[in-house]
């Protein structure tokens, strides 16, 4: 594996705690009324996101689904800007316009939290196309949940990008459910990393728990779609902590399930391997921890001392002119 | 009652190597087919019992599922499952002590050596599915099955037809860690992280139970010095690095390297090998499986102690010197 | 049998309970309509959700995997399914979980659906009905909360029904299932949780009828769905002020109840349509071009729409709430049009 600098280090575990702080928060304002409509909560998947956006920067874009906290923050979109959506406030990311699902921000390369299953992988190709004919070396990476697999998007896009050997990577978030229907259920191979054969692209599984795998992974397959070669399918296998939803019951989770969760921990496990290789230190993360925590504590601070938008704000928008 | 037990894994051809070593990509289904296939041939063969590892895809069940046999009894191990390689061991483990006569295992070099620490002395017939492995044989599981068959029905003698495959045995700080079939590796990659070897210049140590012209992966390295194979009284140790040798080996599928190697030696069967490197990881028959943390005392101790192999091609032949297939075939059919 | 009250949920989920015990060929499916398909639950015969919101719990409990289905998110398989299915012997109700969705299955809808039967000379007949969750209210967003009935009323071959209480949902329902073209049932996030009086047995509102909510003899307001209760709270002010609102429900848009609605008009003189969807090409201003074709010289006064903007539903809560249209906008344009 690459070498990794002890600032990507601190650079990965900051954004794998910021995720883990703002989703822990986001749960608990929903839970109290704070946050209106559905929040999907990324807890649990951390490592993916993190993984991949460290090769990544703000000139190169991803796609991203209804689950989408996680991918802003690892592109480096602004927390209070995002708790501040969440709420519907004015000085939100979308300006309150789009909410927990559709959250984005374009500058960073973020094109957008997705409400629509399997949506991200079309734009994704876009993205990827615009790199290509411009002779950029920027790259896409797409994130898509394993229930998205089996919209027929996906497989187009997958085999669009192909084709056309576009620099898109296509980050397969397998935490095994689509709502509460497992993927032993809905996907007819189970492994997603099994389809790239028929995409005519290279497509492998990594543990989407440790974030060293998926960086590695991530490295490998980013560097390949710059230097031109086309696309990879990487599946990353994971869970969500909160299930699909903040309120969700959870019932189809068996309680085995539930540890084996708890024992798979991204963040813990990344802490034990840094501490253990001496690579950082126990005062560095408690650093980054309280960090963190402060961030987010202002960003809601941001959020609810936010104006909400004039009602006359719901005409603009809508067109550059009309 | 002749009984074969059989250990398909689920997660097999299908790591990174897809990418970094354009490695053929061996999907769930097809593993399904081979197995009906194997099926097929024990039942055929007039086998009784199979019994089969549970995994996350159901490769059993779905083997099974509207598979027409005649007398063959199939079952899915009760046991229980982790979704990791310890599944492997555990059913090799239930079938050794529920007498199987043999094991037919799916997967690579990674899958028969979690299956070797399990399975005690009764036979595995090996299947690859992929292209990057040693241990196992690109064999049609149909003639696979029939061997195992064999076996389990006394048709052919074990012993000439089976050999008893070298293990190298990992010791940290004089415990034992694990066991390897082919290569144990010390790298200096800091973690497991996607589990394959693919650059050279990360790779420390190494020792080898066997080296075979015609193999892939780092064992190859070792035979461009010296032809090593399973019969052999003897394995090989070398230290990568500037200032010896330079080889050119397929280290990987698609991977054909020049290597270079400072020192190399052979290490008879007893002997042990203390490596020198301080490594980060340490890979087992091609993966990086271990993070090693802090100083370590490495040690690798090349052994007789593997698993009992049955080499499918020898004992198809000795059925066939035997007369085993006319008499089958002159049987009272049903 | 008894009456008594349940809500727009119990009363979709008792339409389609009564219709598969009736039928063995109605079946349905969708995305998590148990749920927890293949995991410990259905060994228990269990569900995990019975649908996102409810709708469908303890069908599969009492019907079985079979005849319930989960579906992978594969919208363009499994509503062309349901119309494969419904076109060689099956009744099918699939869900569309948001119509929303509608952008990654519409092929199969209009183009498959909605053309067979004339496209094969009247040789094939498609007893389907998609269940879809729509309307704003629910801070669910631009990609969760859209209206867009007109879309679909604009299609020939489908028929479309948007119930607004609990007992025009159990009759409208029963009527889609036992109907033999396709029909899209509209099914409003907001209403759900509504109730009203329910007959326990099995009845049919049928298709294609409107219903006079509440009659009048000032102005006629013709509301869809949701919109037909804020009519009535508007209608109770506005009565209050000496204005008698008549408030005519479609309760099917396609095929519209056109005589019910003209006849109103031509009793009051005055019409205002109140429709949730955005007004471009829409239901709302299909009514007023009906009356204007039609019932011009009966007008006194030019009709009024109240709709939503011509824009995505927002997120931001004082944004969507500004955004429905409600009562005080409805009792305005009433005003506007009896001035
Ligand atoms: C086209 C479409 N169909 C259905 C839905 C409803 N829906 C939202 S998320 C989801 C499950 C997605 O599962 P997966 O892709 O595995 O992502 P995960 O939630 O596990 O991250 C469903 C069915 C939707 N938003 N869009
Ligand atoms: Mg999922």
């Amino acid at each position: 594996m690459a070498e990794i600098t002890k600032d990507k280090l601190l650079w990965i575990y900051e954004r794998m705690r910021l995720i883990r702080e703002f989703e822990d928060r986001a749960a608990e304002l929903f839970a109290a009324g704070q946050i209106p409509g559905f929040v999907h909560l990324y807890a649990g998947e951390e490592a993916i996101a993190v993984g991949v956006c460290a090769w990544l920067t703000d000139r190169d874009f991803i796609t991203s689904t209804h689950r989408g906290h996680g991918h802003c923050i690892a592109k480096g979109v602004d927390v209070k800007a995002m708790m501040a959506e969440l709420y519907g406030k004015k000085t939100g990311a979308c300006k309150g316009k789009g909410g927990s699902m559709h959250i984005a921000d374009v500058d960073k390369g973020m094109l957008g939290a997705n409400g629509i299953v399997g949506a991200g992988g079309p734009l994704a190709c876009g993205a990827g196309l615009t790199a290509k004919i411009k002779g950029t070396d920027q790259v896409t990476a797409c994130f898509f949940g394993d229930g998205a697999a089996e919209q027929g998007t996906m497989h187009e896009s997958m085999n669009l990008a192909s084709i056309w050997k576009l620099p898109v990577i296509f980050v397969c978030e397998n935490n095994g459910y689509a709502q509460t229907t497992p993927s032993r259920y809905h996907c007819a191979a189970e492994d997603i990393a099994d389809r790239a054969t028929a995409y005519n692209m290279p497509g492998f599984s990594v543990d989407g728990t440790d974030v060293f795998a998926v960086y590695e992974a991530a490295g490998e397959a980013i560097a390949r779609a710059r230097r031109g070669e086309g696309p990879t399918l990487i599946e990353c296998k994971a869970f969500r902590y909160y299930g699909h939803f903040q309120g969700d019951n959870l019932s189809y989770y068996t309680e085995e399930e539930k540890a084996e969760q708890k024992a798979r921990d991204p963040i813990n496990k990344f802490i034990q391997r840094v501490l253990d290789r001496n690579l950082l230190t126990k005062a560095e993360l408690a650093e980054i921890d309280a960090r963190a925590k402060k961030a987010i504590d202002e960003a809601v601070k941001f959020a609810e001392q936010s104006p909400y938008p004039v009602l006359d704000e719901i005409l603009t928008d809508v067109y550059v002119s009309y | 009652m002749s009984c074969v037990g059989i250990i398909a894994n689920p997660a097999s051809g299908k790591d990174i190597r897809r990418l970094v070593a354009h490695a053929s990509v061996f999907d769930n289904n097809e593993k399904v087919n081979i197995l009906q296939r194997v099926l097929l041939a024990l039942d055929a063969i007039g086998v009784e019992q199979v019994s089969i590892m549970p995994d996350y895809y159901s490769i059993g069940e779905r083997a099974l599922d509207g598979l027409r046999l005649s007398s063959l009894r199939a079952e899915i191990l009760t046991m229980p499952m982790t979704s990791t390689d310890k599944d492997s061991t555990t059913a090799a483990r239930l079938l050794c002590e529920m007498d199987a006569a043999s094991i037919i295992v799916l997967g690579g070099d990674g899958t028969n050596r979690v299956v070797a620490k399990g399975c005690g002395d009764v036979p595995i017939v090996p299947i690859s599915t992929g292209t990057n492995n040693v241990f196992p044989v690109m064999v049609e599981s149909t003639v696979a099955g029939l061997a195992a068959g064999l076996i389990a029905l006394d048709a052919v003698d074990v012993e000439a037809v089976t050999y008893r495959a070298k293990c190298l045995e990992v010791c940290i700080d004089g415990k034992l860690a694990d066991i390897a079939l082919i290569d144990v590796v010390t790298s200096s990659d800091l973690w497991i992280g996607t589990r394959a070897l693919w650059d050279p210049s990360h790779i420390l140590e190494v020792v080898l139970a066997r080296a075979e012209p015609g193999s892939i992966g780092l064992s190859s390295v070792g035979s461009c010095l010296q032809a090593l194979g399973v019969r052999d009284g003897h394995g090989m140790y070398l230290a990568f690095g500037p200032g010896g040798i330079q080889v050119l080996a397929p280290i990987g599928p698609g991977l054909v390297r020049r290597v270079s190697i400072r020192e190399h030696r052979l290490v008879p069967v007893g002997g042990e090998v203390t490596l020198s490197s301080d490594p980060y990881t340490i890979a087992l028959d091609g993966e990086r499986y271990i993070e090693v943390y802090g100083t370590r005392t490495i040690t690798v101790r090349l052994t007789r102690n593997g698993p009992r192999v049955v080499d499918i091609a020898r004992c198809m032949e000795e059925a066939t010197r035997c007369g085993v297939f006319q008499r089958l075939g002159n049987l009272e059919g049903d | 049998m008894a009456t008594r009250t349940i809500t727009y949920r119990e009363a979709i989920n008792e339409a389609i309970r009564l219709e598969m015990r009736r039928d063995p060929t109605v079946i349905l499916m969708g995305e998590d309509v148990a749920g927890g398909a293949s995991t410990h639950l259905e060994e228990k015969g269990e569900e995990a959700w019975g649908g996102d919101l409810g709708v469908t719990r303890g069908l599969v409990q009492e019907f079985g995997r079979s005849r319930v289905r989960d579906t992978p998110i594969s919208e363009s398989a499994f509503i062309g399914a349901a119309v494969g299915a419904a076109s060689t012997g099956l009744r099918p109700i699939a869900e569309l979980m948001f119509v929303d969705f509608f952008g990654v299955c519409m092929d199969q809808i209009f183009n498959q659906g909605g053309k067979m039967r004339y496209m094969f000379g009247g040789k094939a007949k498609v007893p389907v009905v998609i269940r879809t969750l729509y309307g704003a209210g629910f801070r669910a967003a631009a990609q969760h909360s859209a209206v867009l009935y007109s879309v679909f009323t604009h299609m020939p071959g489908l028929k479309v029904v948007t119930p607004s209480t609990p007992y025009n949902a159990k009759g409208l329902l029963t009527a889609a299932i036992r109907d033999d073209d396709p029909v899209i049932y509209f099914e409003h996030l907001v209403l759900l949780d509504t109730s009203g009086p329910v007959p326990e047995e099995s009845y049919v509102v049928p298709l294609g009828k409107a219903e006079i909510a509440r009659p009048g003899k000032d102005v006629t307001v013709v509301a869809i769905g949701r919109m037909r209760l804020f009519a009535m709270q508007a209608a109770e002010e506005l009565a209050k002020e000496g204005i008698d609102v008549e408030v005519v429900d479609p309760q099917t848009l396609s095929p519209l109840d056109e005589s019910t609605i003209l006849e109103s008009v031509k009793k009051t003189h005055r019409l205002v349509v109140v429709d949730e969807d955005n007004p471009r090409c829409s239901v709302a201003n299909d009514i007023i071009s009906l009356a204007a074709q039609q019932a011009l010289a009966y007008l006194d006064a030019a009709p009024q729409a109240v709709t939503a903007p011509h824009t995505p539903v927002p997120f931001s809560p004082p944004l969507e709430d500004g955004y429905i249209p409600g009562p005080a906008k409805i009792a305005t344009a009433v005003k506007a049009v009896v001035a």
